[in-house]
C-alpha cells in the first residue's frame, strides 16, 4: 500500500471507510481495524474473555462484519456495530460450550475485586473484575455493547426479568466501586495490556 | 436522575478502549486473515468457473449442438448471402465468411468462456 494510500485512509471517515470496504477495499477495512481493535477487544475482556479467546473471538467479529459490511449503513457507529457483532459471537461461543448456565449457577460465589488505589478508587476492568460473571456480562452487553436488556435477554436466552436483576446488581456494585472517594471521575485511566 | 448519570458514565468509560500494547500486530493478523480468505475464495470461484464452463460446453456439444450450429450456420450463412447479394452483390465478399466445422469449435469455446464468466459473476456478487 503506497504512502498517500495510508495518508488518504488515515484521513477518512469511518463511514467513507465502510463504503470502500463494500466495494472490496480490504486495505480500507484494515484501517478500520487499527482504529476500532482495541475497543473491540477491551469490551470482551471486560465481558469475561480471556485474552486469547477474546482476541479470537474479536478477530471473528471483525471477519464477519467484513463479510456483512453492506449492512452497515451509518445510522449508529461503525465501532458500536463492530462490539455487537463481537458480543453476540462471544455469547454463542459461551452457549456453545454450554458455559453460559455455568457462569449463572456461579454468579454469587464470584465475588472478588481487584483491590483499590492509593486513592480508594478504581478503575472500570478492576470494577468489573468484582462482579459475578452474569451480572458482568449483562452490565457489558448493555452498556458496552449498545444491547437493550430484551436484546440482552435474546442473546443469552435468559428470561428479560432476570437480565434486569444481574444488570441492578452489578450497577449497584460498580457504583459502590468506581465511586471516587473525592468525585473526580475516572476516565482516563487505562489499563489491560 | 443520579441513576441516569452514573449510567452515562459507565457508557462513557466502556467506549473509552483500554490500551494494548500488540494493536498493530491484531491489525495485522485481521488483515492477513481477509487477504487469505479472498485468495482462498478466488481460487474457489476460479475454480468453480472452470468447472461449470467445461461442464456447460460438455452439455452443449454432447447434446446435438454441433449439428444444430452447423445447420444454423449454414443456414445463416444462406441468408446472409442472400441478404448480402441483394444489398451488395458481390459474391467474394460472402467467400470469406467461415461456415462447418470451425464455427462449431469456435462457438464451442466462446461457450466455455462465457459460462465461465457468467459463473464466476454469479459468485462473486453471492
Amino acid at each position: 500500500m503506497s504512502g498517500s494510500q495510508n495518508n488518504r485512509l488515515a484521513s477518512a471517515h469511518d463511514v467513507e471507510l465502510a463504503a470502500l470496504a463494500a466495494a472490496g477495499d480490504r486495505s480500507a477495512f484494515g484501517e478500520l481495524v487499527r482504529r476500532h481493535g482495541s475497543a473491540v477487544r477491551g469490551l470482551l475482556r471486560r465481558m469475561g474473555a480471556p485474552p486469547a479467546e477474546a482476541d479470537d473471538v474479536a478477530q471473528d467479529a471483525f471477519l464477519t462484519a467484513f463479510e456483512r459490511i453492506g449492512e452497515f449503513r451509518g445510522q449508529g457507529t461503525f465501532v458500536a456495530w463492530v462490539r455487537k457483532i463481537a458480543a453476540r459471537a462471544y455469547l454463542r461461543r459461551l452457549q456453545r460450550e454450554r458455559k453460559i448456565a455455568a457462569l449463572t449457577a456461579a454468579d454469587e460465589a464470584e465475588d472478588v475485586a481487584a483491590p483499590p488505589d492509593a486513592a480508594g478508587r478504581m478503575d472500570l476492568d478492576d470494577a468489573l473484575r468484582g462482579l459475578g460473571a452474569a451480572e458482568r456480562i449483562c452490565v457489558s452487553m448493555c452498556y458496552g455493547a449498545g444491547l437493550s436488556h430484551a436484546e440482552a435477554a435474546d442473546a443469552l436466552n435468559l428470561p428479560l426479568g432476570t437480565v434486569k436483576s444481574h444488570v441492578k446488581r452489578g450497577l449497584e456494585k460498580l457504583r459502590a466501586r468506581l465511586a471516587p472517594a473525592d468525585g473526580a471521575p475516572l476516565e482516563g485511566r487505562r489499563g489491560n495490556g | 436522575m443520579v441513576e441516569l448519570e452514573f449510567e452515562r458514565r459507565l457508557e462513557r468509560l466502556f467506549a473509552e478502549p483500554p490500551a494494548f500494547s500488540d494493536e498493530k500486530a491484531f491489525a495485522v493478523s485481521v488483515e492477513r486473515k481477509l487477504n487469505r480468505g479472498w485468495n482462498i475464495r478466488r481460487w474457489i470461484i476460479g475454480a468453480a468457473g472452470l468447472a461449470g464452463g467445461v461442464i456447460g460446453a460438455s452439455q452443449l456439444i454432447m447434446s446435438n449442438f454441433v449439428h444444430q450450429v452447423e445447420n444454423a450456420s449454414e443456414g445463416s450463412t444462406r441468408l446472409l448471402q442472400a441478404g448480402v447479394q441483394q444489398l451488395a452483390p458481390r459474391s467474394d465478399l460472402l467467400a470469406a465468411l467461415p461456415a462447418g466445422s470451425s464455427v462449431v469449435w469456435i462457438a464451442s469455446g466462446m461457450a466455455v468462456l462465457a459460462i465461465g464468466f457468467v459463473v464466476t459473476r454469479v459468485f462473486e456478487e453471492f
